[in-house]
């Protein structure tokens, strides 16, 4: 699938790490999909099935993202920097209900609630994971 | 890019990497700041030069400069640090704080030997999500999916955000049972955990 320019959704993104791994990632496993890689362009949505939306209840932030599936293709940009990763969505999270009325900022502009989790790759690829957050928008 | 430094990071790197010099900690260059290069987002980087590469896996020999980092699958990556590379562990730190069997991320730019000149490193670094199940004056104890985890509390350097809050030196508001996510530092030692931040959810 294609990694597309139309606006799916905005907020905040962390990293969390899966597969095959060391250290306390070595047990994490390869996610809803099964395919989930640490090192690869990955990611976890919180409406990637109905199951996983009752987990992260992102309306309870007041996020209603619509359903994206495994293997599903979205681009996440960073909101100032405007560095993008194209990734491909590999589990469910995150846990958005968590964070509710959180927000991180940058140049003066804040997003707010965990909308999207990225592996080490992708989140590298735009920002620097001891920063454990960015503000993004999402295309597809 | 060309950043604040006036100096194309990128071809420093690569410059570094080809002319194959040890000068980790040099600085011939001047000082680059730590921060700003491990923001700098690879894409926004001189794009004549060829794609940026990723390395996830542990150190397994240190020779000078090049760290030989074994991947999850068994394959050898070499990842080589440059007076550009910024290096993370915990805080940033210098390259020589890189021992063997620590756990990396690197960032950087693939050679023509097949080798990765690194711009960023972020060594044992982990984000948890995890479940507070004891607390004491110094550590935390943590549950991680099915797996228990000290969190070691490092005076000066943890802090804690509650709720979407401020970022406090102050953990006093930490309860038994609170869900959080820790940012921090694997130590391969004893398989705990240096804690940089633990944000607290709702």
């Amino acid at each position: 699938m294609a990694c597309g320019s139309t606006s799916l959704w905005a907020g905040e993104t962390s990293w969390f790490c899966c597969g095959s791994s060391w250290g306390p990632c070595g047990s994490t496993g390869t996610g809803a999909c099964g395919t989930c890689q640490s090192g690869k362009n990955m990611a976890a949505w919180p409406n990637l099935t109905a199951a996983c939306w009752s987990v992260t209840d992102p309306a309870a932030c007041g996020e209603n993202m619509p359903r994206r599936g495994c293997g599903s293709v979205v681009k996440v940009k960073h909101q100032c920097s405007g560095a993008a990763v194209c990734v491909t969505l590999a589990d469910c999270g995150p846990n958005t209900q968590m964070w509710c009325g959180e927000q991180t900022c940058c140049n003066g502009a804040c997003r707010t609630h965990r909308v999207i989790d990225l592996t080490p790759a992708a989140f590298s690829a735009i920002g620097s994971l001891s920063s454990g957050l960015l503000p993004v928008y999402i295309y597809e | 890019m060309t950043g604040r430094h006036g100096i194309d990071r990128r071809s420093v790197l690569t410059s570094a990497a080809l002319g194959g010099a040890t000068i980790v900690g040099a600085s011939a260059l001047g000082g680059l700041d730590a921060d700003a290069a491990f923001a700098a987002p690879m894409p926004s980087l001189d794009p004549a030069v060829s794609r940026s590469s990723f390395v996830d896996g542990r150190v397994s020999r240190i020779k000078g400069s090049t760290l030989d980092v074994v991947e999850s699958d068994g394959t050898h990556r070499l990842v080589r640090l440059t007076n550009a590379t910024s290096v993370w562990k915990l805080e940033t730190v210098t390259a020589e704080a890189v021992e063997t069997g620590d756990g990396l991320y690197a960032r950087g730019v693939e050679m023509p030997d097949g080798s990765v000149a690194a711009d960023a490193v972020w060594v044992n670094i982990v984000n948890l999500y995890v479940t507070v199940r004891g607390i004491e004056r110094s550590r935390l104890h943590l549950s991680h999916g099915r797996n228990t985890l000290v969190g070691r509390i490092v005076a000066k350097r943890t802090t804690a955000s509650f709720r979407g809050g401020a970022l406090t030196s102050d953990l006093s508001q930490l309860k038994i049972g609170h869900h959080a996510q820790v940012l921090g530092a694997w130590r391969p030692a004893d398989d705990s955990v240096d804690i940089a931040r633990i944000s607290v959810g709702h």
